[in-house]
């Protein structure tokens, strides 16, 4: 078993209406830039003790099933950052 | 510095001793600096001189904290120089005389605790608390605005209240500043507005506590110093008030963890802002309403089972104030032991745990035989607790950590700061005559006021605020079947009573004579509180000031404080709580000096509260009180960018006159709306009321207007004090006069059912505002 | 049963403070009433009552989601009693965060305590916190909280919420649940026709304006509006100097009171 962390992404499902993002939006269009859609969402990361990559995702989404995410509405993606402390291959490139 | 000057002395923990024998001058100014103590060369010397061995960073530390502005407020108590001699303190020789002469039976507990206390109903005492937090909001408006609710709102709990209110009002820059135009380090309005708004609704709205009345200015004189007041109201039974710490007691803390967030937070408000602000920003708290939540219940838990011998918030200064602040005020002593705090970090130094002003925590002290079950209480409340150590008669403040002396200060000493002086310069400004022409329609400027930011509706952000949580806000903020505005907000804090808690403020920044600003200011807020139905007033003084250490300053502070003792005595309203906010200086200068009074009124049943809206078609309309030409700093002639005029004045007499006979008229039923007249005069009054209404309005006769004024815009717009505009039925109108006999009244007009406001002018022309438009003006759709 | 032999349960965890409101309201119609920690929830402690609220507030700071942390609670902890409670036809009634609770416990709209949300409360429209009066469209009486009072009538009471905007994954599921007479209270216009979206009648952009809803067997409702804050009359906004004599969410909880009775 291992140590690792892993960034959770949840956000609105394609299509869903995003109050906080619109308003976003407008008010970075305020300040002058030139931003489109906006949207927003939410990010834990979370240690996890995991014999794999693998069974670490595999946590990683039932955490999302069970509580980050609600199906109605929300996406989620999940992604193993480091292990014990190391950055993952995929982080060093 | 000087070589061994400063040691490290111990090698388990991070602790430094300062030998202050060795240092001169310019090492203990630069030992003020370089710890973030924000003391004067005096209070520095006066420390060397009495310290008998060299002291620890931890025993400075708590020099720096107690000694702040905010903690002691020296200035208060110091001694003024002016040109007529030495005032000792103003706190003594004005507000709090006042209260002394007026000696209510029904002030309970005035300037000593945590909030002032009153008598309330059926044995209970209501509590309020107004504080500033303007130096942490300047910095990051969200979380500097939250921990100000959040820190007023443990100073209830302080008293052993239940919070059932909380109040703010806010002062920012325009919005409409431009970016280009501020300085480094100055934060723009806009974004100011909004972290202030969001935090403040956060935590009254995740304690469940309502947010119920306040106000919002702006003025250039707030760019570059944002203001926040916060309030927070509560009920106790006054047999459960108990503040009686003795010694072998246990000091309990309860509460969030403690980190380095909010590090010197008192120094930080008693120095001015600047650039290097920024960098402070470890200095503001970060607010966690939820564990506040639990605080309370655990805090009620305990008062209820009368477990406690004392019980105290952590606010400015941390455990260095509050645990000194619980001893002192008993004459104990106290022991500490710092090792079973709850830390955010692990590896803090002695000197950042003792002051660092992490938010929701509470000190009680707690007698040995009920130790297990506060202990209990706590727990089943899911908060985490630290026994700190026991009270004593030592009359020392003796604090170890992991069994190392870290401080060991006799609390006498700690408690006997040198006094400050401070000089005021005579306070002068030039009468100027105000030259403005007459407008040709009346109707257009009052609905250009209508939209000023400073008249306008603030329904955007009162419906972000949780106003009807507890379900006990009688009197609502948004009032009429349109939502128009109210004059104070009454709450039915208890079951079994229909006595209501009233709730208003005056506040007249504009007005540049500091002695009528504050005059009116009293005055103002008694006025809303009698308008709704309120009666017995006590009110609550919020100075925020700039530097001073500068004699004008000074000079307009003095000034503010004569009309304090002068209108509290003459208005029969005694203080009872107050706190200044000094410093308030950025590189855009001072702050508008601003004085706030909250005004905390009953009213024995809450069911004949008078509201603004308009009642029935065909009523009278009557304007209570006589209206002067008194156009200075009122909201129409700054909205024209004119100066100049005098400001209103009050007539107290007349003032108490007035408010006597409406509370017997507003008892006996006969008054069916109320609206006091302010910012705007009656134009705006009127117009209010109007927009309130659904399906009806009036029609407002300036002829009839009782005044020396013949134009227009000035009797429309004047800001005279002490005035009403009131709905009478009219079978009732005969009983009415006869009952304000001796007092001006005129009357003005009546309620019809067409929406809107008809205007007759002093020329006898006509003018008609329908409801929709002035709506529109108003609240902007 | 005899109204003095039963007792309701209003649950509260750190965050929750809106459960002394309906301790007064429910004991104002005889209804002796606890207000109990979720830690002080014993093995068998809810078979002691007829009436279980779960109360306004923001349980646990509303992280994650509103109601949510609160909602997985009850799955871990509460599954089983609480099943039973339901199943026994015992009442059940979430307010604001509670309704949210009851969501995010998979116990509204579905049927069974199981843990995974099929509806959401998402943030309002308006992206903001808002607290207004609103008037509500009795839709349907499945439920014993809605039986005292007819279809259609007009109710007015406060909501004070950010994330109320009901949701549901897909038309089917509204339409069944419009079919089954779930939907309770719908957002109104003050004469009583729906808001049909409009802003601020319906204050959080809810889909078919719904407000309040209740499980199959109508023993489980939830609803954003505060019914406790409209108890007394003297809690409602005056119109033209007159307060109603009672405020209208007093019906919600008369509707409980007599169902316990008869149960």
């Amino acid at each position: 078993m291992r140590t690792m962390k892993v960034r959770i992404e949840v956000r609105l499902k394609a299509g869903h209406f995003d109050p906080e993002g619109d308003v976003t939006s407008k008010s970075l269009r305020d300040l002058g830039f030139p931003a489109g859609e906006v949207k927003v969402g939410k990010v834990y990361t979370v240690d996890v003790n995991a014999g794999s990559r693998e069974a670490a995702e595999k946590l990683a989404q039932e955490m999302c099933r069970k509580l980050l995410a609600n199906p109605t509405k929300d996406d989620f993606s999940v992604e193993v950052l480091t292990v014990e402390g190391r950055a993952t291959q995929k982080d060093k490139r | 510095m000087k070589g061994g000057l400063l040691k490290r002395t111990s090698d388990k923990l991070e602790l430094m001793t300062l030998d202050l024998s060795l240092a001169g001058e310019k090492d203990l100014l630069e030992i003020s600096e370089r710890m973030g103590l924000a003391l004067s060369l005096d209070e520095m010397k006066f420390i060397k001189e009495r310290a008998s061995r060299p002291l620890t960073d931890v025993e400075i530390q708590t020099f720096g904290q107690t000694w702040s502005e905010h903690c002691i407020h020296k200035t208060f108590k110091g001694d003024i120089l002016t040109e007529k001699g030495t005032v000792r303190s103003l706190f003594k020789s004005y507000i709090a005389k006042a209260t002394k002469e007026l000696n209510k039976p029904w002030c309970v507990s005035v300037f000593e605790d945590n909030a002032g206390l009153v008598e309330f109903d059926k044995g209970y005492l209501a509590a309020a608390k107004v504080e500033t937090h303007n130096h942490p909001s300047a910095v990051e408006p969200f979380g500097g605005a939250a921990t100000g609710v959040g820190g007023v709102i443990r100073d209830i709990l302080g008293v052993w209240g239940e919070p059932v209110a909380v109040t703010d009002v806010l002062c920012f820059g325009p919005l409409s500043t431009k970016q280009e135009e501020l300085p480094a380090g100055v934060k723009h309005p806009k974004y100011i507005y909004k972290g202030v708004i969001a935090g403040v609704g956060a935590y009254g709205n995740n304690m469940g506590i309502p947010t119920v009345s306040g106000g919002i200015f702006f003025d250039s004189g707030y760019t570059g110093n944002v203001v926040v007041y916060c309030g927070c109201m509560g009920v106790l039974p006054g047999r459960l008030y108990v503040r009686n710490t003795k010694t072998s007691d246990y000091a309990v803390l309860a509460g969030g963890k403690t980190g380095r967030d909010g590090i010197h937070g008192v120094t930080f408000a008693s120095a001015d802002l600047s650039e290097k602000s920024e960098e402070l920003r470890s200095a503001v708290q970060i607010p966690n309403p939820v564990v506040e939540e639990r605080l309370k219940r655990a805090t009620i838990r305990i008062r209820d089972g009368a477990l406690a011998s004392g019980v105290t918030d952590l606010g400015g200064g941390g455990l260095s104030c509050a645990t000194g602040e619980m001893a002192h005020r008993s004459d104990l002593g106290l022991e500490v032991e710092l090792k079973g705090l709850h830390l955010k970090e692990a590896k803090m130094a002695p000197w950042e745990i003792w002051v660092s002003e992490s938010q929701e925590r509470m000190l009680y002290s707690v007698p040995e035989v009920n130790l297990k079950r506060v202990l209990e209480i706590f727990k089943e409340e899911e908060i985490e607790v630290c026994i700190l150590g026991k009270f004593n008669k030592s009359g020392r403040l003796n604090v170890t950590f992991r069994g190392e002396i870290v401080c060991d200060l006799e609390l006498k000493f700690l408690y006997s700061p040198p006094k400050v002086k401070r000089r005021a310069s005579a306070f002068r400004i030039p009468l100027k005559e105000c030259k403005l022409k007459e407008p040709n329609d009346l109707g257009e400027e009052l609905l250009s006021l209508l939209s000023d930011p400073n008249l306008r509706s603030r329904e955007d952000v009162i419906r972000t605020y949780d106003h009807e949580v507890r379900g006990c806000t009688a009197g609502k903020p948004l009032q009429g079947e349109l939502g128009g505005p109210n004059d104070a907000a009454v709450i039915k804090p208890l079951k079994d009573s229909w006595m209501g808690l009233v709730i208003s403020c005056g506040i007249n920044p504009f007005y540049e004579d500091p002695y009528w600003m504050a005059a009116s200011s009293i005055e103002e807020a008694v006025r809303n509180n009698i308008a709704v139905g309120g009666r017995r007033v006590a009110v609550l003084d919020n100075f925020v000031w700039g530097n001073p250490e500068r004699e004008d300053r000074m000079g307009a502070l003095l000034r503010a404080c004569e009309a304090c003792y002068d209108f509290s005595l003459a208005l029969d309203v005694p203080f009872i709580s107050g706190k200044d906010s000094l410093y308030n200086e950025s590189p855009l200068g001072p702050v508008r000096p601003t004085l706030l009074i909250t005004g905390i009124g009953i009213m024995p049943d809450v069911r004949k509260a008078v509201t603004v809206d308009l009642k029935k078609n065909g009523d009278l309309v009557y304007l209570i009180g006589f209206t002067k030409e008194e156009m200075g700093g009122s909201a129409y002639l700054r909205s024209k960018g004119a100066t100049g005029g005098s400001c209103p004045k009050v007539d107290a007499s007349m003032s108490r006159k007035i408010t006597e006979v409406l509370v017997e008229a507003i008892d006996s039923g006969i008054i069916k709306a109320c609206h006091d007249l302010s910012d705007g005069g009656l134009g705006l009054t009127a117009a209010e009321m109007a927009i309130a209404s659904g399906g009806l309005g009036l029609t407002l006769d300036m002829r009839q207007v009782l005044s020396q004024v013949r134009r227009g815009d000035l009797l429309l717009f004047s800001e005279s004090t002490s005035r009403f505009l009131v709905e009478v039925e009219e079978e009732k109108s005969e009983y009415f006069e006869r009952a304000l006999k001796g007092i001006a009244l005129s009357r003005v007009g009546e309620v019809t059912d067409m929406p809107g406001l008809k205007l007759i002018d002093p020329a006898g022309t006509e003018s008609v505002l329908s409801a929709s438009e002035m709506r529109k003006a108003w609240r902007g759709y | 049963m005899e109204l003095k032999k039963s007792k309701a349960c209003v649950l509260r965890v750190g965050g929750t403070n809106c459960d002394l409101e309906v301790k007064v309201a429910l004991e104002e119609l005889g209804l002796k009433t606890d207000i109990l920690h979720m830690n002080q929830l014993a093995d068998g402690t809810l078979s002691n009552y007829q009436m279980l609220v779960f109360p306004g507030g923001f349980s646990y700071g509303d992280y994650v989601r509103a109601g949510a942390i609160w909602g997985k609670e009850i799955f871990t902890k509460l599954r089983k009693e609480l099943g039973k409670f339901t199943d026994d036809g015992k009442l059940v009634i979430g307010i604001c965060n509670g309704f949210q609770v009851l969501v995010e416990a998979g116990l509204l709209p579905g049927n069974s305590v199981a843990g995974v949300p099929t509806a959401s409360l998402a943030n309002n429209s308006s992206a903001k916190y808002e607290c207004r009066w609103i008037y509500l469209r009795v839709e349907s009486r499945q439920t014993p909280f809605a039986r005292t009072i007819k279809v259609w009538d007009t109710l007015w009471m406060p909501i004070g919420h950010g994330e109320g905007r009901f949701i549901l994954p897909s038309e089917e599921a509204l339409n069944e649940l419009v079919k089954e007479n779930q939907v309770i209270f719908r957002y109104a216009m003050p004469d009583g026709r729906p808001a049909d979206g409009r802003y601020p009648h319906n204050p959080n952009g809810a889909a078919y304006d719904i407000a309040g809803i209740c499980n199959k067997k109508g023993n489980v409702m939830g609803m954003m509006p505060h019914p406790e804050r409209a108890f007394f009359g003297w809690q409602t906004p005056s119109q033209r100097g007159k307060r109603k004599a009672r405020g209208d969410g007093r019906c919600v909880f008369e509707g409980a009171v007599e169902y316990i009775k008869k149960y």
